[in-house]
C-alpha cells in the first residue's frame, strides 16, 4: 500500500518535471509567459509530491516493512529509529531518492524568488533544474526503486515493483542492518551535508547556463548567484570536514583523509567552487575574467555529477563505492549530456563574454587572484590524474593501478605552501595596481615577526624543515590577516570615535564577505597546524601485550589492565572492549577504553579509539586482535597525533567564517559597486 | 580541462578551430575512457551460467593443494571447484563446517573435484583456531581485500558457497549453511 503509495508518487514527480522542461521551453521561444508561469508552477509542485513519497519511504522503513528490498538491505530490528530514518540514505537506491528530494527543495525554493528584473533567465533555469531533476527521478523510477518488493514465486524470491502471476509477498522476519560504519552520528549528517553542497551547485550553473542561452552576459547571474555558491560551498565544506572526522573517529586507522576516490570526488568540485569564489569578486569589481567564471561554474557542476558518476557506478573502486549498480550506462548518458552542452554553449558565447578592462599590473589582487585560481587549478589536475589513473593504466597496461596518498601529498604540498603564500600576501595588494614596494611595505612586520616566531620553534620544536616552512607560512598569514582587522578597526575608530570593539563589529558588519573570507583565512592556518602535526610528527606502534605490560610511544606509556567480551542482545551487539592505563613521565592519566563492536546482523566489524585529546596531541588506541579464550592477551596499535586537534578547531572556526559570510545582508542596496559600466545586453537568443 | 584564461589578448573572434577541435578531442577522450572503464566495471561479477573471472588466492600455511602455495582459478580447469565463503567469527559457517570436511573426503581423492575454503574478513589467529577446532584438511586462503568476495559477487553474508564446473562457468550459489552432506553431494552430482 504504502509502497505503491510512494512509487506512484515517484513516477508522477517524474512526469511533472518532464512537462515543466517542454512548458518552459515553449515559453521561452513563443515569448509565452502564461507557459513559463506554468513551467514554474509545477517546478513549485515537485518538493512537496516527492516529500510524500518520502514520507512513505520512511514509514515503510521505521515499522519494518520488511517485504521492501531497500528496507530490508539498510534496517534491523535492533536499531533504533532515528537510525531507521537516517537510513533512507544508508544505501543505493535510497540515497539517490535522498538525492532527488534535496534537488527538488532547491529547485522549488529557487522558482518561488523574486524574478521580475530578471524573467529571461527564468524558463532556463527552470529547464536546467528540471533536466537534472528528471535524470535523478528515471534512475529511482527505472533503475534504482527503493519501493521495490520481495515476491515468493514458484519457491523463489525475486523482487519486483508490482506482483507477478502467482506470486505472494515475502517478508523476511528480520532485515540485513545498516553498515555499522553508518551508524556513526557523524555519518548520519556527513553524507547530507555533502549532497547538499552537491547538489545546491545545480542553483549557480543553471543560471550561467541561462546567461549563456539567453545572452545576457552581464553580471547579473554571477550577483543572484552569489549567495547560492556560498551556501553551496558551505555544505560542501561542512561535509567534507565531517567526514573527516567520522573516519578519525571510527574507520580506525588514526586518519582523517586518504585520498580516497570518493574522498577525491568530493574535493575536486569544491577546489573549483573556492576558486569561484575568489575569481567571481574580480569579475564584479573589475569586469574581468568572464569566461573564465563561466568556465569555473561548469567546471564545478560537471565534477559533482562526474564525481557521482565515477563513484556510483562501480567505474572506481574504494571503500565508499556503493554495490555495483545498473545505473552506469544510464549515469554516463548524462555526464556526456552535460559536458557536450555546457561547453558547446560556452564555445558558442564566447565572442561576448569578453573583459571590460584590462589588467594592469602583475601584482594587483586581480592578478593574484588569478594565481590563485591557476594554483587551484594546479592541484585539481593533479587529483583528476589521480583518480582517473587507474582507467588510463588498466586501458594501456591490462593492470589497475591505484596511486596512493604519497602520490597526491608530494604533488600537491608545494602547491598548498603556495597558495598560504598568497593568503598572505593578496589581502594587502590593491585593485587595479599594487607593487613590490607597497606589498613591502605592508608586510614587513609581520614577515619578521613569522621569522621569529620560526626561530623560536626551530630551537624549542623542530628541526625539520618542511615543517619550519609550513610554520612560517602559518604565521605569517595568522599575523597579517589578524593586521587587517587591526588596521582597518583602527583607522575607523580614528574616524568615528567610537570605541575599538564597536568599530571592529561595525566593519565586519558592513563588509561580511570580506571579514568572513578573513576569518575563513584564519581558520584554514589553524586546520594547516593539525594537517602538519598529524603528517609530519605522527607516531605509531604496534604490540602484543599481557596483563600488565607496557607499550612506550612518544612519551606515553600505555599498560594493558583487563579485557572484556559480552552480547547486547537489544542492540544486536557484541562488545569486545579492552581497558589501558595511560601514564605520562610516570604521572598517571587516565584509563582509555578501545572495542571493537561486531554487528550480527550486519556480521561486521566497528573498531573504536580509545582517543585522549589535548591541544597538543592526541593519544589514538585501537584494539586490533585479543586471544578469547585465556582473554590474557591483546593487540593494540597506538598513534600519537600531535596537534591534531586544531584541525578541528580551525574547522569549527571555518563553519563560523562562512556562515557570517553568506548571512543575508541587513540592507541589499549596495548592488551598484561598479560606477560607469557599461551594461550589455545582447540579445542574440532571440 | 585546459581552457584559454587570459582576457587581455583582443581576440575579435570566438575560439579558434583548432581549439575547439582540441576540446573536443580531450573530451571525446575523456569519455571513452570512462566509458571503457565502465564496461569493465560492469562485467567482472560472477552470473550463473557465465564464466567466472579470474581471480589469484595465496592458501594458508598447511591448508595449500597440490603442495603449490598459490593458485588462479585457471589452473583448476578440468576440475570442478567448490569455493565456500566462511569466516571464523560467523556462527552458521560453525553449521556447516564438519558437513564440508566429511564432502571433501569423499572426494579428495578423486581429482576431479576441489574444495577451497575462502576466510573473509578475518584475523589470522581466529581463523587458524577455527581450521583447527573443525579439523579441516581442505584447502583454504585468505579472502585478501575482500577481492575474491567482490568477483564471485557475493551477495549476503557468509557463508556462501559457489560451485564452478570443468569449464570455470558458475553453475549454483548456496546463500547461507549446508544443512547435510547430502545437499553438498546433489549439487555436485547436478553438476557432474
Amino acid at each position: 500500500m504504502f509502497a505503491e503509495f510512494g512509487y506512484g508518487i515517484l513516477v508522477v514527480s517524474f512526469l511533472v518535471a518532464i512537462y515543466s522542461v517542454f512548458a518552459a521551453v515553449y515559453g521561452a521561444t513563443n515569448k509565452s509567459a502564461a507557459m513559463v508561469e506554468s513551467a514554474r508552477r509545477s517546478m513549485l509542485l515537485v518538493f512537496p509530491l516527492l516529500s510524500l513519497s518520502a514520507a512513505a519511504l520512511i514509514y515503510l522503513l521505521v515499522n519494518n516493512h520488511f517485504e521492501v528490498a531497500f528496507v530490508y538491505e539498510v534496517t534491523s530490528r535492533s536499531m533504533p529509529t532515528y537510525l531507521k530514518v537516517t537510513a533512507w540514505w544508508g544505501g543505493q537506491a535510497g540515497s539517490l531518492m535522498f538525492w532527488s528530494w534535496l534537488l527538488a527543495a532547491f529547485t522549488s525554493a529557487v522558482t518561488i524568488r523574486k524574478w521580475d528584473r530578471d524573467i529571461e533567465f527564468l524558463p532556463w533555469v527552470i529547464v536546467v533544474n528540471a533536466i537534472t531533476l528528471i535524470f535523478f527521478l528515471g534512475m529511482v523510477v527505472f533503475y534504482e526503486n527503493p519501493f521495490t518488493r520481495f515476491w515468493l514465486v514458484g519457491g523463489n524470491v525475486e523482487p519486483h515493483m508490482f506482483a507477478p502471476l502467482n506470486a505472494t509477498l515475502f517478508a523476511a522476519p528480520d532485515g540485513n542492518g545498516l553498515n555499522p560504519l553508518l551508524r556513526h552520528p557523524g555519518m548520519v549528517i556527513h553524507p547530507p551535508m555533502l549532497y547538499l553542497g552537491f547538489v545546491s551547485y545545480v542553483i549557480p550553473y543553471s543560471f550561467a547556463m541561462a546567461a549563456l542561452i539567453t545572452g545576457r552576459t552581464d553580471d547579473r547571474w554571477i550577483r543572484l548567484t552569489r549567495r547560492w555558491s556560498l551556501w553551496a560551498w558551505l555544505f560542501l565544506s561542512f561535509g567534507l570536514v565531517l567526514g573527516g572526522r567520522w573516519a578519525y573517529d571510527v574507520l580506525g586507522w588514526g586518519g582523517y583523509w586518504g585520498w580516497d576516490p570518493v574522498e577525491i570526488a568530493a574535493f575536486m568540485p569544491w577546489l573549483t567552487g573556492t576558486a569561484f569564489l575568489h575569481s567571481v569578486m574580480i569579475q564584479e569589481k573589475r569586469g574581468l575574467f568572464k569566461h573564465w567564471n563561466m568556465i569555473l561554474v561548469i567546471l564545478t557542476y560537471s565534477l559533482v555529477v562526474f564525481g557521482t558518476f565515477l563513484t556510483r557506478s562501480g567505474v572506481l573502486s574504494s571503500v565508499h563505492a556503493f554495490a555495483n549498480s545498473p545505473i552506469g550506462p544510464f549515469f554516463m548518458a548524462f555526464v556526456s549530456l552535460t559536458l557536450v552542452v555546457s561547453i558547446a554553449l560556452v564555445i558558442w558565447r564566447w565572442p561576448i563574454l569578453r573583459g571590460e578592462t584590462e589588467m594592469k599590473s602583475m601584482l594587483s589582487r586581480e592578478a593574484l587572484f588569478l594565481l590563485n585560481n591557476l594554483l587551484f587549478m594546479s592541484v585539481l589536475v593533479i587529483c583528476f590524474w589521480g583518480v582517473i589513473f587507474p582507467l588510463v593504466s588498466e586501458l594501456f597496461t591490462g593492470q589497475k593501478v591505484t596511486v596512493g596518498p604519497p602520490f597526491y601529498e608530494r604533488a600537491t604540498a608545494p602547491i598548498f605552501a603556495a597558495l598560504m603564500f598568497l593568503m598572505g600576501v593578496a589581502p594587502l595588494s590593491a585593485w587595479g595596481h599594487s607593487t613590490v614596494q607597497t606589498l613591502g611595505r605592508a608586510m614587513w612586520k609581520s614577515a619578521v615577526a613569522a621569522l621569529i616566531i620560526t626561530a623560536i620553534l626551530f630551537v624549542t620544536y623542530t628541526q625539520n624543515i618542511i615543517a619550519l616552512i609550513g610554520f612560517f607560512l602559518i604565521a605569517l598569514v595568522l599575523l597579517v590577516t589578524l593586521q587587517e582587522f587591526w588596521r582597518a578597526a583602527r583607522a575607523r575608530q580614528r574616524a568615528q570615535g567610537e570605541n575599538f570593539l564597536t568599530s571592529l563589529s561595525r566593519l565586519m558588519g558592513r563588509n561580511r564577505r570580506r571579514y568572513g573570507g578573513y576569518i575563513i583565512h584564519i581558520s584554514m592556518m589553524l586546520m594547516a597546524i593539525g594537517i602538519l602535526g598529524i603528517e609530519i610528527f605522527q607516531k605509531e606502534t604496534q604490540g602484543s601485550l599481557a596483563q600488565g605490560e607496557q607499550l612506550n610511544i612518544g612519551g606515553y606509556t600505555v599498560e594493558y589492565r583487563e579485557l572484556a567480551s559480552w552480547d547486547d542482545q537489544g542492540k544486536g551487539v557484541n562488545f569486545t572492549r579492552a581497558v589501558v592505563d595511560v601514564y605520562e613521565d610516570g604521572i598517571y592519566l587516565g584509563e582509555l577504553t578501545p572495542r571493537i563492536d561486531y554487528y550480527f546482523d550486519s556480521q561486521q566489524n566497528m573498531t573504536i579509539p580509545g582517543n585522549r585529546s589535548t591541544f597538543r596531541d592526541d593519544l589514538y588506541i585501537l584494539l586490533v586482535d585479543w586471544q578469547p579464550v585465556s582473554s590474557m592477551g591483546a593487540t593494540f596499535k597506538i598513534f600519537v597525533n600531535p596537534l591534531v586537534n586544531w584541525l578541528w578547531i580551525g574547522s569549527l572556526l571555518f563553519l563560523i567564517g562562512i556562515i557570517f559570510a553568506a548571512w543575508p545582508d541587513k540592507d541589499p542596496a549596495e548592488e551598484p559597486v561598479r560606477a560607469a559600466r557599461s551594461v550589455r545586453q545582447t540579445n542574440a537568443a532571440d | 580541462m585546459t581552457e584559454e584564461t587570459t582576457e587581455t589578448t583582443n581576440t575579435k573572434r570566438g575560439v579558434p578551430v583548432t581549439t575547439q577541435i582540441f576540446i573536443w578531442i580531450l573530451l571525446v577522450g575523456l569519455l571513452a575512457l570512462v566509458g571503457f572503464g565502465l564496461r569493465r566495471a560492469q562485467n567482472p561479477m560472477a552470473t550463473i551460467g557465465k564464466p567466472v573471472p579470474q581471480f589469484d588466492l595465496v592458501y594458508y600455511e598447511g591448508y595449500e593443494y597440490n603442495g603449490k602455495t598459490e593458485m588462479k582459478l585457471s589452473d583448476l580447469q578440468g576440475k570442478i571447484v567448490v569455493i565456500n565463503i566462511w569466516a571464523s567469527w560467523c556462527k552458521p559457517c560453525e553449521q556447516e563446517a564438519p558437513d564440508l570436511e566429511e564432502a571433501w573426503q569423499l572426494y579428495k581423492d578423486s581429482s576431479d573435484v576441489v574444495f577451497i575454503g575462502v576466510d573473509y574478513v578475518d584475523t589470522p589467529a581466529g581463523a587458524n583456531e577455527y581450521l583447527t577446532k573443525f579439523n579441516i584438511t581442505f584447502p583454504n586462503a585468505p579472502d585478501l581485500k575482500s577481492n575474491i568476495s567482490s568477483i564471485l559477487n557475493r551477495q549476503m553474508g557468509v557463508p556462501e558457497t559457489y560451485f564452478i564446473d570443468r569449464e570455470g562457468i558458475l553453475r549454483h550459489i548456496k546463500i547461507g549453511p549446508f544443512a547435510s552432506v547430502n545437499e553438498i553431494q546433489s549439487v555436485i552430482q547436478s553438476i557432474e
